[in-house]
Parts: C-alpha cells; sequence; structure tokens
C-alpha cells in the first residue's frame, strides 16, 4: 500500500515536466533524425553523403573544430591564475570579484557582442589607434575573420572556465598548501604543485563546457564572422531559413548533436575519478 | 615582480579583457556621428531617445518580458516538483529523468531551435507566440530543475518528517515547511531562468515570425540595416540592467554557485 503510494506520489510529481518535455524536446529532435535519413520516401544515409561529400561544408566543420581547439586551451591558461587569485579570497571579495566575471555570462549576447563591432571595426578602436600611431595608413579588415569570432568566444565563455576552476579549487584544502608553505614552497611552486594537479577535475569539466559551447555558439559566429565565416550554427541557419535547404539542414543538425555528445562522453570518460 | 602579484595581474587582465568591451560600448553610445566610430567624434544623447521612439524595439521588449515571464513560471511550476522527486525520492530510472531534464542545455539550443519549427510548422501547425512559448520553457528546465535540487539538497528531511509526524498533510508540509527554506533557492532559479529567456537568441531565431519579435532578435535586425549607435544605447541600458541584477542576485544569493 505504502509502495503504491509512493509510486502514484513520483507520478504526480514527474509525470506533467515529463511530458512536456518528451513532447517538445524528445519527439521534435527525432523527428530531425529521421528526417534527415529519408529521401525520395525511403530510408537512406543519401542526404548525409550529399551533405558530407560538400566541401564547404567540410571546411565549415573543420573551422567550427578548430575555434573549439584554439578557444579551449587559450580560456584554460588565460583563467587558471585569475581563479587562483580568487579562489584564496575572503567569501566577501570571492563574491565581488564572481559577480564581475559572470556578467558577459549574464548579457545580452548581442549586446556583448556589438561590442566587439566597436572595437574591431572599419572606424573601431583598434584601427584608429593604429592609424593614430601612424602604424597603418588604411583600415586593416578584422572582423569577418575567424580571429575576431576567437575574441567574441573566449569573452563569452572565459567565465564558465574561471567557474568551474574556482569551485574546483575551494576542495582543495587549505593545509596543503599551508605545510607546503611551511617547507619553503613559494606561491607560483605551490601553485603548479598543489593547484594545478588537483583541480584537473575542475579543467575537464570547464573545458568541456567550453568546447561544446564554441562549437554550437550562433550569435558570436553570426555577428563577428557573418557570411564570410561560417560556422556549423551560423551554416545551420542560412541553409534552412535562406536556402531552405532543409535536408541539409537536418543533417548539419543531427551532425551538431553527434559532435557534442562525443565530446561529452569521451571527456567524461577521461575523467579522473574522485573519492 | 613580487611572485603573489603575478595573480592578481592575471586577474587584473581577464577582467579588462571581459569588461572593458561594455565600457567601450557605454562610451560609443554617445557618440554624435550616424556611423560608429571610436573614439566617437562629439557628444550626443540622441540615441537614447531613438530607442524609445522606435516601435518594433517597444514591442520587442514587452514580447521578451512576457515570454520570459511566462516560460519561467512554467518551468519553475514543472520543474519544482521534478527536482523535489530526484532529492527525496530514490526509484528505478532516476538517473535517466536526472539526464533528461538536464539535456535542454547540453543539446545545441539552435538545433532545438531548428527541430522546434521542424516539428511546429509541419507536424503540428502551431502558431508563433505558443510555439516560441513552448521553446523558450523547454530550454529553462535545466536551470529550475538544477538550482531548486541543489537548494532542497541543504534542506534537511527531518524537518519535513517532523511536520508530516505532527499531522500537516504533504501540501502543508510543502507549503509551510518546504517552500519557505528553500525560497532563496527558488528566486536564483527564477532570475537565472528568466535572464536566459530573456537573452535567448537560437531558439527565438527559428520561432519568431511575421510581426512577432523578441528583442535579440530584433536588434540583429536592425544591425542588419544600420550601424549608428542605436544599438550601443539599447546595448547599454541592458547592460547597466544586468549588472544591477547580477550584482543584487549575487550578494543576496551567491547565483554564480548555481550556474
Amino acid at each position: 500500500m505504502r509502495q503504491f503510494r509512493q509510486k502514484r506520489a513520483l507520478a504526480g510529481l514527474l509525470v506533467p515536466a515529463g511530458l512536456f518535455l518528451t513532447l517538445f524536446f524528445v519527439v521534435p529532435l527525432l523527428v530531425v533524425l529521421l528526417q534527415s535519413l529519408q529521401a525520395d520516401g525511403t530510408v537512406s544515409l543519401q542526404r548525409y553523403v550529399e551533405v558530407l561529400t560538400d566541401a564547404q561544408v567540410r571546411r565549415v566543420y573543420l573551422r567550427t573544430l578548430r575555434l573549439g581547439l584554439i578557444v579551449t586551451p587559450l580560456a584554460a591558461l588565460l583563467s587558471y591564475p585569475a581563479a587562483y587569485y580568487i579562489a584564496r579570497r575572503s567569501q566577501r571579495r570571492r563574491s565581488l570579484l564572481m559577480s564581475l566575471v559572470i556578467l558577459p555570462l549574464m548579457t545580452s549576447p548581442v549586446a556583448r557582442t556589438y561590442a566587439w563591432l566597436v572595437i574591431l571595426g572599419r572606424f573601431g578602436l583598434v584601427n584608429q589607434t593604429l592609424r593614430g600611431l601612424g602604424i597603418t595608413a588604411e583600415p586593416l579588415r578584422l572582423l569577418y575573420t575567424e580571429r575576431a569570432i576567437v575574441l567574441g568566444l573566449l569573452q563569452l565563455f572565459l567565465p564558465l572556465m574561471i567557474l568551474t576552476l574556482v569551485s574546483a579549487m575551494e576542495n582543495i584544502p587549505h593545509d596543503l598548501e599551508e605545510a607546503a608553505a611551511s617547507l619553503g614552497a613559494g606561491r607560483i611552486k605551490r601553485f603548479f604543485k598543489i593547484v594545478v594537479p588537483l583541480s584537473a577535475d575542475g579543467l575537464v569539466l570547464g573545458g568541456t563546457l567550453v568546447f561544446t559551447g564554441c562549437i554550437t555558439a550562433y550569435v558570436t559566429p553570426a555577428i563577428l564572422g557573418g557570411t564570410r565565416v561560417l560556422t556549423l550554427s551560423t551554416l545551420l541557419h542560412q541553409e534552412s531559413m535562406v536556402m531552405m535547404n532543409w535536408g541539409g539542414a537536418t543533417v548539419i543538425a543531427v551532425l551538431m548533436i553527434a559532435t557534442t555528445l562525443v565530446v561529452h562522453g569521451a571527456l567524461r570518460a577521461t575523467r579522473p575519478r574522485t573519492a | 615582480m613580487h611572485e603573489s602579484r603575478f595573480f592578481a595581474w592575471a586577474l587584473g587582465v581577464v577582467l579588462l579583457f571581459l569588461l572593458g568591451p561594455f565600457v567601450v560600448i557605454l562610451v560609443a553610445s554617445f557618440g554624435s556621428e550616424a556611423i560608429m566610430t571610436f573614439p566617437p567624434e562629439g557628444f550626443s544623447a540622441e540615441w537614447y531617445g531613438r530607442v524609445l521612439s522606435i516601435a518594433s524595439f517597444r514591442d520587442a521588449f514587452t514580447t521578451s518580458l512576457v515570454l520570459a515571464l511566462a516560460a519561467t513560471l512554467t518551468a519553475l511550476i514543472l520543474g519544482f516538483p521534478v527536482a523535489y522527486a530526484i532529492v527525496r525520492f530514490d526509484f528505478r530510472g532516476k538517473h535517466a529523468v536526472e539526464v533528461l531534464f538536464a539535456s535542454p542545455a547540453i543539446v545545441p539550443a539552435l538545433v532545438l531551435g531548428f527541430a522546434l519549427l521542424r516539428f511546429f510548422v509541419f507536424v503540428l501547425a502551431v502558431p508563433i507566440v505558443p510555439g516560441l512559448y513552448i521553446g523558450h520553457t523547454a530550454v529553462l528546465f535545466p536551470y529550475t530543475v538544477r538550482v531548486i535540487s541543489a537548494s532542497l539538497r541543504n534542506l534537511d528531511p527531518a524537518i519535513e518528517e517532523a511536520a508530516i509526524s505532527l499531522g500537516a498533510g504533504r501540501l502543508r508540509t510543502l507549503a509551510t515547511v518546504v517552500l519557505p527554506n528553500v525560497r532563496a533557492g527558488v528566486v536564483a532559479a527564477f532570475i537565472l531562468a528568466f535572464i536566459t529567456s530573456f537573452n535567448n537568441v537560437p531558439i527565438s531565431l527559428f520561432l519568431t515570425g511575421p510581426g512577432v519579435a523578441t528583442l535579440p532578435i530584433e536588434m540583429l535586425i536592425y544591425m542588419e540595416y544600420y550601424f549608428d549607435p542605436t544599438i550601443a544605447a539599447l546595448s547599454s541600458v541592458l547592460i547597466l540592467f544586468t549588472i544591477l541584477i547580477v550584482q543584487g542576485a549575487e550578494r543576496l544569493l551567491g547565483i554564480s554557485k548555481y550556474l
């Protein structure tokens, strides 16, 4: 009887939201998967062959992976010392610093990315400075390049990396560092010998989030890369909403999910086990 | 350089990179030229007036506000029971439930937007506004479920058991014992979900249609045609609001713990 009542209570708690997500999340994704496997009314891999042998798609796919592979280590490198500084502050100071660090994550993506147009544009901060100093005569083309996208993605995902590293570092007992200090190890030595190895978990988790974030971001490549430097996301939008190539778009959509899931799975598997 | 200063400098450089662009956009929004230049030539606040005078921005702002409120409340009301079940019950398939409710944050939002468009247009014929509402709600579940679970985990189940053994029913216990104790978590979930919906582009990109646009989409459309400081002015206002909300939420609720 008790068990029956518990089952009923559980169903009451889980069914409404579960139904919602099944109908409006699982099913639509399955429909896209099925549509991608369909051509001329039969099941076939024809669409995949068409899309994957397309030189433009391959170039865009490789560029998307490359962006993730550039931004992720850069984010890790910049985040580590900054996160260490934050993690060793008092509660109050840490809270203040965190509220500054997370701002780019919480700001409207259009507003955040627009700032880079002002910085990198033809008459923007960088070009005006270079011209003012007499280094260049003509404005450089900085926008609509992979480098511009890298800057935008870095600003967006540094906070995520710092957050995960700070919470990993908070779990490292202070005694370890105090012991090392009393034996004469300086801050930098302690950082490399204690903090970095013991926060490797956070690095792997942060790296996964940053990498998958980079390869699926839309607003940043759309504004800073435009139609000239396409990524998988901007290509998906282009193929579906502009070219109306729905068949090709479903394959790109499946490719994006598959890549994300593979990266999640692979990095999770290498994640060091902690007690 | 003293070696401990290295870390302070590193943080300084990172903060400059993260926040410097916001200062740039604020300064640029007061330029007087109709083509954006930096540093701006001349001073003018006219672009702020222009933001308010454009009807499509006003409409889009209202749409975004109502949409974010409705989606957030739905994801909270449906998500709370899920969080409660995950934290308080042991059952078969619990891991699957956790994965299901985390996955809208793992699956690329752009792909979900695309899938919902295909599904709504070709299978269900759902109109634009309900479509937007459903799409936004779906992506908010991971936030509400995760934040509320975290705050329920910090609540000792013995308190609930005490209330029940003293004769309070399940619902009464929920209303008078559980909810007041996880208030901070619910507020944090609300803020996080609201901001996520208000800023969302990838879902709205596919689900907006003629006459209905959210604010970020309207800004993207405007940017395709004009490069004057109007968007800088609007962005500055959004950034200032975000700073106020984030400062408050971090100080009172420690919202960065939930991200």
